[in-house]
């Protein structure tokens, strides 16, 4: 089973080097900010121990949030994308049981490899992060770096985990039923999401909505200038996870209401309409990561800006908090930004094959990639759109706590600039990705 | 009904066709220098060993790959020379293509399917045409269902109506009915000899069953990318005896 695990995952190199990038980001990030919980744990003052675990827990624990879900996500990708491959090793008398095995095995390979290599990584860029916080005197310079296998294994460990349960979760369902089914619905794929999807989905918009309401209701007349801060700061990110949670509807419910004006726009309107609709499941792997940047982004960016507008007072953890903010965000937007990129890459080198059919049919390679980037349009825009309402969950209680109103005073041109950057990202990537599988002859495509 | 002309002209013909794969010693030449030629109305079935390079043929002549050296003239023109965009464009509007792997698009419906090279070419495809040719192969109550809710023969039925909507002038079919059970394939094989009769269509099929080359008109044999033969008004049993002896002769071409 473990030979032919290494053998599929030669095969496969696009896919996999997708899961294998995003487990060793997602380790480097929770694990340079686990090293600052252990180091807390060095001799240090009371003061910087509280600001190291912060730092690592808090804002470690966030972006962690976010990693793990990016990293399930893009496995579950990658293990659906295989569905006819599946079947095959079925129909050829592979048991349900064997095929799960050889799905998780290779997520084994895959994450462990790559969460090692993020562990390596993080043992440098944890090093830098604490020399970051000493040079802005957030800690004291004696503070030393004492960042080692516990935190780095368990960090890694993590990301392992939860890969193999997505590789588990996926697995099942795609060697569910009989194996003549498999082959034959391999192709389509219109199952709605499951329950549990749809509650792991709501409960952290519902939470976030509440921190909201919280915060206008309770925490904005607390002499704590930051308490209100505490309350609505991760909102966006919240909500804008819980959403992408349920992207898949999303996209399709989207796709259904702009169908007419794509069909407008020709062959390729029409080709990306329906694969949107009927695929819907693929293509919201690239929407989450969208939604997520956008909210994120937005949300803390916009915070921060109400923040500096409104303090009353400076506060001596000012420096702290504005920091905490900027690296949560930039963090953030770097790690959904690479999350979009892989995500393109992944779902187009499983499509190599279809793109080569349609140009079989006689659509010339640009044909074929105009209706990638048309469906990428329609990702970012419905991206865009959802990550945007769900900052809001951060930026109206904030702005209203600080006595802004609905509506904050200042930085109304930051939304639009990051929403513009989202979109190009989200095409910059599709066209990336597009070109590169277009850009084989159709006889080899056909055979991919 | 046969169109009669006088004389009917060739729907697709190759001069000199090669196609070599890989430089220095360890090219292959698929094709070494083929000239044939394929009447408008006629039903070719292309048979050989395997490696033979039936397949090669069938994608120079769809324009889905460039030939080494040679001339490919579809209907009157010449496309060997043409960028790929230019012989896209022409395959879609020229060409009809059935091949093995059913290839239809899993996310449109079977009439989406059937009118897919219309809409690549901007056209609007007509609802009463793309009716009345899923009617002409038998799934005229399937015409909403998506691939995945169709057998394999339904499929390959969907892709020779897909093959004949532009109304080609050359249908190339490469194992059509190599996936196929007896009766699919025979449904299948059917469907490409009305075709031939009720409209005139020029087929080109690539196969291995003698049986399945038994419906066509003539056949052709190629051997190590030559052609090795003709046989017209072929039975299934002549085309059998043919082919062992073909493979005598590839056989013997490894061996020396
Ligand atoms: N992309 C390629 N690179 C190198 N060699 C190739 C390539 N495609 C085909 N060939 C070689 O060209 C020759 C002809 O191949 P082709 O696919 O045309 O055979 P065929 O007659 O269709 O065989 P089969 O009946 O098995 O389908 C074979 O020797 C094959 O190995
Ligand atoms: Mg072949």
């Amino acid at each position: 089973m473990t030979g032919l695990a290494l053998r599929s995952v030669r095969h496969r190199l696009a896919s996999f080097t997708a899961t294998f990038l995003s487990a060793l980001l997602g380790t480097v990030l929770i694990g340079s900010f686990a090293t600052l919980v252990e180091t807390a744990n060095g001799p240090v003052s009371v003061a910087d121990r509280e600001t190291l675990v912060v730092m690592g827990a808090v804002v470690g624990g966030w972006g962690g949030l976010i990693v793990l879900f990016s990293v399930a996500s893009t496995l579950a990708v990658a293990v659906r994308q295989r569905a006819a491959e599946i079947a095959l090793l079925r129909a050829v008398g592979t048991t349900p049981r064997q095929a799960r095995r050889l799905l998780r095995s290779e997520a084994l390979v895959v994450t462990a490899a790559g969460a090692a290599v993020g562990a390596l990584v993080a043992l440098g860029t944890g090093r830098a992060l604490l020399a970051l916080l000493r040079s802005g005197g957030l800690v004291d310079a004696s503070v030393r770096y004492a960042g080692g296998p516990p935190s780095l294994a368990a960090s890694a460990a993590g990301v392992v985990l939860v890969s193999l349960a997505a590789a588990s979760v996926t697995g099942r369902r795609s060697t569910s039923g009989p194996a003549t089914t498999a082959l034959r619905d391999a192709a389509s794929n219109r199952s709605r999401l499951r329950w549990w999807r749809v509650v792991l989905g709501l409960v952290p918009v519902g939470y976030g909505v509440a921190l909201g309401v919280v915060t206008v209701t309770v925490t904005a007349d607390s002499t704590d200038q930051y308490a209100a801060m505490a309350t609505s700061g991760s909102s966006s990110i919240l909500v804008g996870v819980g959403l992408a949670t349920l992207s898949p509807v999303l996209l399709r419910w989207s796709a259904l209401l702009v169908r007419p004006a794509l069909q407008g726009l020709g062959a390729t309107g029409h080709l990306a309409a329906h694969n949107l609709t009927r695929r819907s499941h693929t293509l919201s792997a690239a929407l989450a990561p969208v939604v997520v940047f956008t909210a994120g982004t937005i949300g803390t960016l916009m915070l921060v800006g109400i923040d500096a507008r409104t303090l009353a007072v400076p506060v001596a953890d000012g420096d702290t908090i504005t920091l905490l903010n900027t690296v949560v965000t930039g963090m953030i937007a770097l790690f959904a930004a690479i999350m979009v990129v892989n995500t393109f890459a992944a779902a187009l080198a499983a499509r190599r094959g279809e793109l080569a059919r349609l140009r079989l049919l006689g659509a010339t390679p640009r044909q074929a990639r105009t209706a990638v980037l048309v469906e990428a349009a329609v990702v970012a825009a419905v991206g865009v759109v959802v990550g945007g309402a769900a900052s809001l969950a951060t930026v109206v209680p904030f702005a209203v706590a600080r006595d802004e109103g609905v509506v904050p005073d200042g930085q109304l041109w930051l939304p639009p600039l990051l929403a513009a950057a989202a979109v190009a990202l989200t095409l910059g990537s599709a066209a990336a990705a597009a070109r590169r599988v277009t850009s084989t002859g159709i006889r080899a495509g056909l055979a991919a | 009904m046969q169109q009669q002309s006088p004389r009917p002209a060739d729907a697709l013909a190759v001069r000199g066709l090669t196609r070599t794969y890989g430089t220095g010693p360890n090219a292959v030449r698929a094709l070494d220098a083929i000239d044939l030629a394929f009447a408008e109305g006629s039903f070719t079935a292309v048979m050989g060993p395997s490696g033979s390079g039936k397949s090669t043929f069938l994608n120079c002549a769809a324009g889905v790959e460039q030939p080494t050296s040679g001339d490919v003239v579809v209907a009157g023109q010449d496309i060997s020379g043409w960028s790929e965009a230019r012989r896209t464009a022409f395959r879609r509007r020229h060409v009809g293509i059935v091949f093995q792997g059913f290839h239809l698009v899993p996310y449109l419906t079977a009439a989406q399917n059937v009118g897919l090279p219309l809409r690549l070419e901007g056209r609007r495809p007509d609802r009463q045409h793309v009716a009345r040719l899923l009617a002409r192969v038998g799934l005229a109550d399937r015409a909403g269902h998506l691939p995945g809710e169709l057998s394999g023969g339904q499929q390959q039925r969907v892709a020779v109506a897909r093959a004949l909507v532009a109304v080609p002038a050359v249908l190339l079919a490469d194992e059509p009915t190599g996936a196929l059970d007896t009766s699919s394939a025979r449904d299948v094989l059917r469907l490409l000899r009305s075709s031939v009769d009720e409209l005139g269509q020029t087929v080109v099929m690539v196969t291995h069953d003698p049986v399945a080359a038994a419906y066509a008109d003539s056949v052709v044999f190629l051997v190590d990318g030559r052609v090795a033969g003709w046989m017209s008004r072929p039975t299934a049993e002549a085309v059998a005896g043919q082919l062992a002896r073909l493979d005598d002769l590839a056989g013997a071409a490894v061996a020396s």
